[in-house]
C-alpha cells in the first residue's frame, strides 16, 4: 500500500424521506484494493455517486491527490482520473467494442472518425490487461463478462488513478471472476487505488487489502482484511438488525395444491422451455446470475411480453395470458424489479397507487368513490406499516422501502392469489428489508403463492421453500431448501456457460 | 414565500392559479391605463370574451391529450375543417342548422377517434399523427368546399339563431356554456376512472399497463374527448368570426397549447389543471384584445404567445428537475 490518494470525510446526503449518507468516511491508498461493504441500501452506491459527481453532497469534504475537490459530473471525475465501473453496464450494443471504449472522445482524422486508430488503441488496452477481445466486434455479441472487461478497459483508458468497481461480479461466472481478479491485481500493482463494492464475503477475503463497512447510510469502521474474520465483517454489516430466521426446511403445508403450472414456456432468447409448479402457501425462489432470464420469464408469465409457446395452468385450468390485464384477471400480481419504471406512478398519491389495479371496485359507474379508496389505502398503510404522512402524499416523496409497500398494497387490494416479487428488496434499507421478508412470510402463511426472483444468495436461502435456478434463459435446476447450498445453486447458475 | 405556499387556503386553490389570476388582473389594469380607460367596462370585456370561447374549448381539448403525455397539432385545422364542412352543408346543401351543428361535432369526434386509434393502438407518436391529420383536415375541407370560404348566417338570417349560443343580448351565453363544460371536464379528469387513468398513464404508462389496466382504451379516450371539444370549438369560432377560409387554422394550435401549459398542465404528461387552462386562455385572449386596442401590430401577439409557450414549458422542466 502506498500513500493516500483519496479521502472522503463526513459525507452527508439526504433525499426526501431518506437520510442516505450520515457522515461517512472513506480513505483509499495507492496500490490497494479497498472493499466497500454493507447490506443493500447501506449507501455504498450513493457514496460513490457523490464521489463521481452524480449526486451533490450536502456536507463533508473530498480530498483527492492532496487537494480538496468537488466533481460536478462524471466527466469531471473521469478527467481527474476517478472512474466508476457500474453494476449495470452502460454500453451501446450496436457499436463496436472500440467505438464504445472511446465514445465521446473519438480519435479524428480531419472531421472523420478514425476507426483504425481507435481499434489499435483498444487493442493496446486489452494487451495491457492480458485479455483477448476483438475491438471490431459488435458489443451486443459479447457475453456479459466480456462486456464488463470492455467497461474496465474504458476506465483504464481514462488514465484512471482510482477505479471503483460497483458489484462487478454480479453477472460473472467463476472463470470470468478469476480473470477479473487477475486484472484487478494487475491494476493494483501498477499503483492504482481500487474501490471494490460487493457483498460476496468470499471475494472480499480473496481480493481486498482493507475493508470499510457501512450500515444504514452510516460509517461503521475500517479493517485490514487479513486481520479480520468473516464474522467480524458480518457483525459490522448487520449490527442491530435481527433477520427473519433462514428457512431450513420447506414450510409449505403437505399436500398443498398447485395453483400455478408453467409448461414449456418460450419467449425469446431469454425464456427457453421453462417449466415449473407453484404451490399454495409456498415461496418459490428464482435464483441465477444477472441476465439469466428470470425477469423475462416472469414478464412473459404476466403477459407483459409476448409468449411464443407454452401453456399456463392456474388452479389446474389452462389459461390464456396475452396481456397484464389477463394475468391480473387470473389473480396474478407482479412487483417489478424496477419500481420507479414499472411499479408505481410517482406523481400520484399513495391512495391512487393503492387502487390502481382494482379501480372498478372503487367506482360507482364512471365515478371514483374517493372515501372508500382512502379508507382502504389507510388500512394498508397501517397493516404494512408504511411510513407516510398521509395517503394523499405523492409516492415520489416516499423512500424505496415504503414505495415497495405501496406496490404490495396495490396487489393486496386486488386480492391476488399469486404474487411475483422480482428483486423485492433492491434499493431498500436494511430495516425495511426485514419487514418485507416478514410480510412475504405472512402472506405465504395466509395461503398466497409467492414467486421471489432474487440475485442475492442470502435472500434466496433465507426466504425460499423451493428454489428454481436459471441460466441463459433455461431452467438448470430445482432444489428443495433442505438440500440447497450456495455452492450447488452457483453450480446450476453457471451450468450453461462455458 | 414558502409560508404563503403552505397556507391551507392557498394550497386548496393552488399557488400557480392564484399567481395566474393576479397576472390576469394586472394585465387588465395595465391595458386600462395604457388605453386611457378605453379598455374599462363590461361591454369591452364581453366583446373580448366572444373571441375567447372557441379558444377555451380548443385549449380544454388539448389539455386532455397533453395530460396523457401526447400532443395534438391538428386541433386548429380540424376546428376549421368542422366549421367549413358543416357550414357548407348548411349553406350549399340546405341542411337545417341543428343538423349542421351536429355534423361539426361528428367531424371533430371522427378526427379524435382517428388520432387516438393511431396513437394508442398502433403506437404512432402523437406528434406525427397530429401533423398528418392536420394536413388531412386542411385537404379534406378544401376538397369538400371546392376551396371556397364559407360564411355562417348572421343573427337576422335564417339559421342565425345559433349565435344565441354565444350571446343573448348582454347575457354571455358562451361564457356560461364554457364554464359548465369546463366544470364537466374537471369532474371527468379528477373524479372519474377515465380521468384517473388518463393522468396516471401520462405519468407512467408502463406501470399502469402492468397494473392490468387497458391503457390503449383509456389513452384513446383522451383523444376522443379532445375531438368532441374541437367540434364544439368550431361552433363558437364561427359564432365569433362568421367566415372561415380553407387552408388555415394552424395559428390557433399555439394559442390553445399556450393557454394549457400556462395553466399548469405539464407537457410531460400526468399533470393537468382545467381551471388553470381556462385562466390561461383568458390571459391569451386579453393579450390579443389589448394589442388590438393599443393599435399595435397584430403579429406581436404571435411572438408573445410563442414566448409564453417556451417560458411555461421551461418553468415546468425546471420544477421537475428540482423535484428529482
Amino acid at each position: 500500500m502506498g500513500e493516500v490518494i483519496l479521502t472522503m470525510k463526513g459525507i452527508d446526503k439526504s433525499f426526501p424521506g431518506v437520510h442516505a449518507l450520515d457522515h461517512v468516511d472513506l480513505e483509499v491508498r495507492k496500490g490497494e484494493v479497498h472493499a466497500l461493504m454493507g447490506e443493500n441500501g447501506a449507501g455504498k452506491s450513493t457514496l460513490m455517486k457523490v464521489l463521481t459527481g452524480i449526486y451533490k453532497k450536502d456536507s463533508g469534504t473530498i480530498t483527492y491527490e492532496g487537494k480538496e475537490v468537488e466533481f460536478h459530473n462524471t466527466r469531471e471525475a473521469q478527467d481527474a482520473g476517478v472512474v466508476i465501473v457500474h453494476q449495470e453496464l452502460n454500453m451501446l450494443g450496436h457499436l463496436t467494442v472500440a467505438q464504445n471504449i472511446f465514445i465521446g472522445r473519438e480519435f479524428k482524422k480531419g472531421i472523420r472518425i478514425d476507426d483504425k486508430k481507435m481499434n489499435e488503441e483498444a487493442r493496446k488496452l486489452f494487451d495491457r490487461m492480458h485479455i483477448d477481445i476483438d475491438p471490431k466486434e459488435t458489443m451486443s455479441k459479447l457475453t456479459v463478462g466480456k462486456q464488463q472487461m470492455c467497461e474496465i478497459a474504458k476506465a483504464i483508458s481514462h488514465e484512471a488513478k482510482v477505479i471503483i468497481f460497483d458489484e462487478p461480479s454480479a453477472a460473472l461466472t467463476e472463470a470470468e471472476i478469476e480473470e477479473l481478479f487477475k486484472i484487478i491485481r494487475d491494476l493494483r500493482d501498477q499503483g492504482l487505488g481500487i474501490v471494490y463494492i460487493s457483498h460476496r464475503m468470499d471475494e472480499i477475503k480473496v481480493i481486498t487489502d482493507r475493508v470499510t463497512v457501512m450500515r444504514d447510510g452510516a460509517y461503521v469502521g475500517t479493517l485490514i482484511t487479513k486481520d479480520c474474520t468473516k464474522d467480524d465483517i458480518i457483525n459490522m454489516m448487520v449490527g442491530r438488525v435481527i433477520y427473519e430466521d433462514p428457512k431450513t426446511k420447506n414450510m409449505t403445508p403437505k399436500g398443498s395444491p398447485v395453483v400455478l403450472k408453467v409448461d414449456h414456456l418460450n419467449a425469446g432468447k431469454m425464456v427457453q422451455d421453462v417449466s415449473f409448479e407453484l404451490h399454495k402457501g409456498e415461496v418459490l425462489g428464482f435464483s441465477g446470475l444477472m441476465g439469466a432470464g428470470r425477469t423475462e420469464t416472469m414478464r412473459a408469465l404476466f403477459g407483459a411480453d409476448p409468449i411464443e409457446s407454452g401453456d399456463i395452468y392456474i388452479n389446474g385450468k389452462k389459461v390464456t395470458i396475452k396481456s397484464p390485464q389477463d394475468a391480473v384477471k387470473h389473480g396474478i400480481g407482479y412487483l417489478s424489479e424496477d419500481r420507479k419504471r414499472f411499479g408505481i406512478v410517482v406523481q400520484k398519491s399513495v391512495a391512487e397507487n393503492t387502487t390502481m389495479a382494482d379501480l372498478d371496485e372503487f367506482s360507482n359507474g364512471p365515478f371514483i368513490n374517493k372515501k372508500k379508496e382512502k379508507k382502504v389505502a389507510e388500512k394498508f398503510v397501517e397493516s404494512l406499516a408504511t411510513k407516510t404522512p398521509s395517503v394523499d402524499q405523492l409516492v415520489v416523496n416516499l423512500s424505496g422501502g415504503n414505495q415497495q409497500k405501496v406496490v404490495i398494497a396495490k396487489w393486496l387490494t386486488r386480492n391476488c392469489d399469486i404474487l411475483i416479487f422480482d428483486e423485492p428488496t433492491r434499493g431498500i434499507d436494511v430495516g425495511a428489508k426485514n419487514e418485507i421478508y416478514k410480510l412475504m412470510n405472512r402472506l405465504a402463511a395466509e395461503g398466497k403463492a409467492i414467486i421471489m426472483v432474487s440475485s442475492e444468495m442470502t435472500e434466496i436461502l433465507r426466504m425460499s421453500d423451493r428454489i428454481v435456478v436459471m441460466c441463459e434463459g433455461k431452467k438448470t435446476g430445482e432444489l428443495d431448501i433442505s438440500e440447497a447450498t450456495q455452492e450447488n445453486i452457483m453450480n446450476m447458475a453457471t451450468r450453461e456457460i462455458n | 414565500m414558502e409560508s404563503i405556499k403552505q397556507n391551507p387556503l392557498v394550497k386548496k386553490v393552488g399557488f400557480n392559479r392564484i399567481v395566474l389570476c393576479i397576472v390576469l388582473l394586472l394585465m387588465y389594469a395595465l391595458f386600462c391605463i395604457l388605453t386611457g380607460g378605453d379598455f374599462f367596462g363590461m361591454r369591452r370585456i364581453l366583446s373580448a370574451l366572444n373571441y375567447a370561447y372557441f379558444l377555451g374549448f380548443l385549449s380544454l381539448a388539448v389539455t386532455f391529450v397533453i395530460a396523457t403525455g401526447g400532443i395534438d397539432f391538428s386541433i386548429g385545422p380540424v376546428m376549421f375543417c368542422c366549421a367549413l364542412m358543416s357550414g357548407f352543408c348548411f349553406t350549399m346543401y340546405g341542411m337545417p342548422m341543428p343538423a349542421a351543428l351536429v355534423i361539426s361535432l361528428i367531424i371533430g369526434l371522427a378526427f379524435g377517434i382517428f388520432n387516438g386509434y393511431l396513437v394508442a393502438y398502433w403506437d404512432v407518436p402523437s406528434f406525427i399523427t397530429s401533423m398528418a391529420s392536420m394536413n388531412i383536415a386542411k385537404g379534406l375541407a378544401s376538397v369538400f368546399t371546392k376551396t371556397q370560404s364559407v360564411s355562417w348566417p348572421q343573427s337576422s338570417q335564417d339559421g342565425g339563431w345559433f349565435r344565441k349560443l354565444v350571446t343573448i343580448g348582454d347575457i354571455p351565453m358562451g361564457l356560461i356554456i364554457l364554464i359548465v363544460i369546463a366544470v364537466v371536464c374537471a369532474i371527468v379528469l379528477n373524479q372519474t376512472k377515465m380521468g384517473r387513468y388518463i393522468l396516471s398513464l401520462g405519468s407512467n404508462k408502463e406501470a399502469v399497463r402492468l397494473s392490468g389496466v387497458n391503457v390503449k382504451k383509456w389513452e384513446m379516450s383522451a383523444y376522443i374527448v379532445c375531438g368532441l371539444l374541437v367540434g364544439i370549438a368550431a361552433i363558437f369560432f364561427v359564432g365569433a368570426y362568421s367566415t372561415v377560409q380553407p387552408g388555415y387554422g394552424d395559428q390557433y394550435n399555439n394559442e390553445a397549447i399556450a393557454g394549457c401549459v400556462m395553466g399548469g398542465t405539464s407537457m410531460a404528461g400526468g399533470l393537468a389543471s382545467i381551471s388553470g387552462t381556462i385562466i390561461g386562455v383568458f390571459i391569451i385572449s386579453l393579450l390579443q384584445e389589448g394589442i388590438m386596442a393599443l393599435g399595435l401590430d397584430k403579429n406581436l401577439q404571435l411572438i408573445i404567445t410563442g414566448i409564453i409557450v417556451i417560458v411555461a414549458v421551461f418553468a415546468d422542466v425546471v420544477a421537475r428537475r428540482r423535484k428529482n
